[in-house]
């Protein structure tokens, strides 16, 4: 552990390399890389480049420090400054719903802190130390008598970090911020901005509070319950939304959550299911994302149904957004399916009440949906119907625009082939 | 060994000097802002010598009959207030060189009787602030409503007056019953001066404790009408349209804070946490405070002028100190003291830049704030910088007076701590929005703005501006010590 400046007793800024690191680290670096070159296409030509660029950096240099945070004072300080940083990009076009979006976010968002800090003002005074520990550190003679509080504790927590990563009731920002910043600033903020919350809730409860003090009690019921509702609400509310990078977002939503409940279970295979699930939706989504900025390029319009026929012309890219697709759904071979299978398997293990069958089930409705909602555009890209005619305008798409979507679409099925490789497990 | 009779000269050579500044014939616009900022300089200078090197005795201005008298010393409580204050006047006067140039239109005998006014106010501050008891702080205390009353009054506009008025009559009021506190003290206590435990201990209160507590609830709200407690606070936010400097340091820092002082001295000081915690004592007053918490951050959201927003988040960050106050604990009153001292640094730093705004730009409402950042870029990195402080990003001092106070409400525990935090990040979350409502507007204009000049104030204005953000940077990060120095005085140490 690295020690880079210290505030008092109980704060300060430390850093140390674990493997949520890692596998953080792993998905902010390939994200950042791909969504930039990808940008190069995507933002030529558009106003206030500069402070678009500058805030892209500062980003990936706060998400790197927050990635390699080793307690809870250094992870919480990058965690604000990631929110006041990634608001720019939410508010790039400055529209006025990108205006409100960008307020809406940063409102939502600071509400979750604020639960996240009553937490860590309690947990300073029951932990031994902040720093993350596997296992937990929590004091046990200042515990007795006062779990009461620590639960309360945990659960605002969970409650906090649960905005960032959408988690119902407090996901409304996510489809608002989204889908408004521009696709590459879209992507990122799908694929690892969300993540910083699940990465908060796996340090605070698996690392400070301890996954033995959690299990069993009301909060992790209240924890699976929540998730599970988020996972079925996104996936349903995606079903029913026309505009495609809002369904996209919906669909984050949905997905983040299955992470969550991965955790919820404090299971060992649920949770190498969600490390998974972590980086296979991250490659995922920001490839969904990137491939609806370029789709609505094609075709001047944000709705799915306006979008058939693109098949003919741009099968690369229709291809890939299939393949990625697959993923979110979970079919073999891609990080999905993997991830999903471990997820499942982790409930059925984990003896927890009614959850271990309930859970699984509401992962299966949530994989039709997700199928229901992503691959009729598959469809109808392909196979537009006798009717469809098609334009005779083409757009060119660079190779710059094109390579960082396949590049995620072979890491998404990398992941489910050689998941070892990405999360650093023992499946 | 520095002499006691320092004391003297730093709280009656300002004084003294303001006189002369607004009386004598001086027709030099120069030699008057040279002679402010000369005294204020010099004062503060030797105010730092007493409280980096204080000395041991009392000093003796004035006795009434023999245990009465009105006397100074250089305590921990008022090393923490009187450092506060010997650090922002300086570069408030220096600010206001610039300020006043727009708001009197070279009316040099309104200026004279600002710059004035504002020098005199420095000394009776630091008497308040080395006040060793109750008679003496009491005195000092309505003079410092009387002194600052033209201060308010400057534009004398129709609203001037009458939030003059409020100021005056809402002040007064409240002294009335500090009186009358004092009367019982007199009668009650072991003696009037200061001592950290209390004053009534040793003797018999004849059974009367209940009705002592009732006495300190009203002085609690009585010393609460400078310190703008829920019900007594309607006359900060009105008092908003005195000029800048006069609403950054006075209704920010100095006359609120003075409120907060004494009711620390009336708490831990004359009271004693004895008699009042755990009763109605405590309770009423910490529900107050919290109430005051969450109402002032509520009417800064709701509020569009810049100014008076600002003043509403004062009324709010001032029962903050409250709250610790009344936790009733050393680590309360070390959260106290951190907020007292944080929360002035950065509120003046917010308010100077809203000043800015106001004379450079003209602008004095928030929705007229759009695109305004490409105008005036330095002022607003200041403002956002003291904008995130208010909030408590971690890094800045606000996070670090907020932990403290917090750290002290969770010890505590029970439901009047929990309910503590949870209005705490409850008026932080309320902060975010009315703070960041103003910067997203500055930053990122909806149509591309009609005025493009650079409007930026000079150094004059930029120079406290830039200390005062190093201060919040520095005080964010190495606050260490000073936080032990003020554990110290809330533990008798010093």
């Amino acid at each position: 552990m690295f020690t880079l400046f210290t505030l008092n007793e109980s704060l300060s800024m430390a850093y140390k390399v674990d493997r949520i690191s890692v596998v953080f680290l792993i998905a902010i670096i390939i994200l950042w890389i791909v969504a930039g070159i990808y940008s190069a296409y995507y933002m030529k030509g558009k106003e206030h480049l500069k402070r678009f660029y500058s805030f892209y950096a500062v980003l990936f240099l706060i998400l790197v420090f927050m990635a390699l945070s080793a307690n809870l004072f250094t992870f919480y300080m990058n965690y604000e400054l990631m929110t006041l940083c990634s608001v720019s990009l939410v508010m790039h076009e400055q529209t006025k719903e990108a205006r409100d979006a960008g307020f809406k976010y940063l409102i939502y968002s600071f509400f979750g802190a604020y639960f996240v800090l009553f937490g860590f003002y309690v947990l300073n005074k029951y932990c031994t130390s902040l720093t993350f520990t596997m296992g937990g550190t929590l004091d046990k003679s200042l515990v007795a008598g006062n779990e009461g509080i620590v639960l309360l504790a945990a659960l605002f927590m969970i409650i906090g970090f649960g905005v960032k990563a959408g988690m119902w009731p407090l996901h409304a920002w996510l489809t608002t911020a989204h889908p408004i910043a521009p696709s590459p600033a879209s992507a990122v903020l799908s694929g690892v901005i969300v993540k910083a919350g699940v990465v908060g809730i796996i340090r605070s409860l698996y690392f400070l509070i301890g996954a033995d003090f959690i299990k069993g009690t009301w909060v992790q019921t209240a924890f699976s319950i929540l998730t599970l509702m988020t996972v079925l609400l996104g996936s349903a509310l995606a079903f029913f939304e026309p505009v495609l990078k809002k369904r996209l977002a919906y669909s984050t939503i949905s997905q983040v959550s299955y992470i969550l409940f991965g955790l919820s279970l404090f299971e060992d295979a649920a949770f190498e299911g969600s490390l998974l699930q972590f980086v296979a939706h991250a490659f995922a989504k920001c490839g969904l994302f990137l491939v609806a900025g370029l789709l609505i390029i094609i075709t001047g319009s944000v709705k799915v149904e306006d979008m058939k026929g693109v098949g003919k012309k741009y099968p690369v890219l229709l291809w890939c957004y299939t393949i990625l697709s697959l993923s979110m759904i979970g079919i073999p071979p891609t990080g999905g399916f993997l991830a999903k299978w471990y997820l499942i398997e982790g409930s059925l293990r984990s003896e927890f009440a009614a959850f271990a069958w309930v859970g699984p089930l509401f992962l299966l409705v949530s994989a039709l949906l997700t199928a229901g909602y992503l691959l009729p555009l598959s469809m109808k890209g392909f196979m537009p119907g006798k009717d469809f005619e098609y334009t005779k305008e083409y757009v060119k798409l660079p190779k710059k625009a094109i390579v960082p979507i396949v590049i995620l679409t072979v890491l998404c099925v990398l992941a489910g082939i050689i998941p070892n490789l990405f999360t650093g497990g023992a499946l | 060994m520095i002499n006691p009779n320092l004391i003297f000269a730093v709280i009656f050579f300002p004084i003294l000097l303001g006189t002369i500044i607004v009386l004598a014939p001086i027709k030099s616009r120069k030699l008057m802002l040279a002679l402010s900022l000369a005294t204020t300089i010099i004062t503060a200078v030797f105010a730092w010598i007493l409280i980096l090197y204080p000395p041991k005795d009392a000093v003796v201005l004035f006795e009434f009959v023999s245990k009465y008298t009105i006397s100074f010393k250089v305590d921990g409580l008022s090393r923490v207030f009187a450092g506060l204050i010997s650090f922002l006047w300086p570069f408030a006067v220096l600010y206001s060189f610039e300020y006043m140039e727009h708001e009197a239109n070279e009316n040099t005998l309104k200026e004279k009787t600002f710059f004035g006014g504002y020098v005199i106010t420095y000394g009776v501050t630091l008497a308040i602030a080395f006040a060793d008891n109750m008679l003496a702080m009491y005195c000092f205390y309505e003079m410092l409503t009387l002194v600052t009353v033209p201060l308010v009054l400057f534009t004398l506009s129709d609203e001037a007056i009458k939030a003059t008025r409020m100021y005056v009559v809402y002040s007064l009021g409240g002294a009335a019953f500090g009186f009358i506190s004092l009367i019982f003290l007199m009668n009650y206590g072991n003696s009037l001066t200061f001592a950290l435990g209390g004053v009534l201990s040793g003797n018999g209160l004849d059974g009367r404790d209940n009705v002592l507590r009732l006495i300190y609830v009203l002085a609690f709200f009585g010393f609460g009408v400078k310190a703008a407690v829920f019900p007594v606070c309607s006359w900060l936010p009105k008092a908003g349209v005195a000029p800048t400097p006069v609403t950054a340091l006075l209704h920010a820092v100095a006359v609120v804070k003075s409120g907060a002082f004494a009711i620390i001295r009336l708490t831990f000081y004359a009271y004693g946490v004895d008699l009042l915690k755990g009763t109605f004592a405590q309770y009423i007053p910490m529900g107050a405070a919290l109430f005051t918490i969450v109402y002032g951050c509520s009417m800064a959201v709701k509020e569009r002028h810049i100014k008076r927003r600002l003043a509403y988040s004062t009324i709010s960050n001032l029962s903050y100190v409250l709250f610790g106050v009344t936790l009733m604990t050393p680590l309360g009153m070390t959260g106290a003291m951190t907020h007292m001292v944080f929360h002035g640094v950065m509120k003046i730093a917010a308010f100077f830049c809203a000043g800015a705004i106001i004379v450079k730009a003209e602008k004095h409402y928030v929705y007229e704030l759009d695109g305004l950042a490409k105008r005036m870029p330095w002022t607003f990195v200041i403002f956002t910088i003291s904008s995130l402080a208010i909030m408590g990003v971690p890094g800045l001092c606000g996070f670090i007076s907020k932990w403290t106070l917090a750290k002290a409400a969770v010890e505590n525990g029970g439901i009047a701590g929990y309910l503590g935090v949870g209005a705490i990040l409850i008026s932080a979350l309320l902060t975010a929005i009315y703070m960041m409502q103003m910067l997203l507007r500055a930053y990122y204009p909806l149509e591309k703005p009609v005025e493009t000049e650079k409007c930026d104030p000079s150094f004059r204005m930029l120079i406290p501006l830039g200390v005062f953000t190093v201060a919040m940077i520095v005080l964010g990060l190495f606050s260490d010590p000073l936080i032990k120095f003020f554990e110290n005085v809330a533990g008798g140490i010093i």
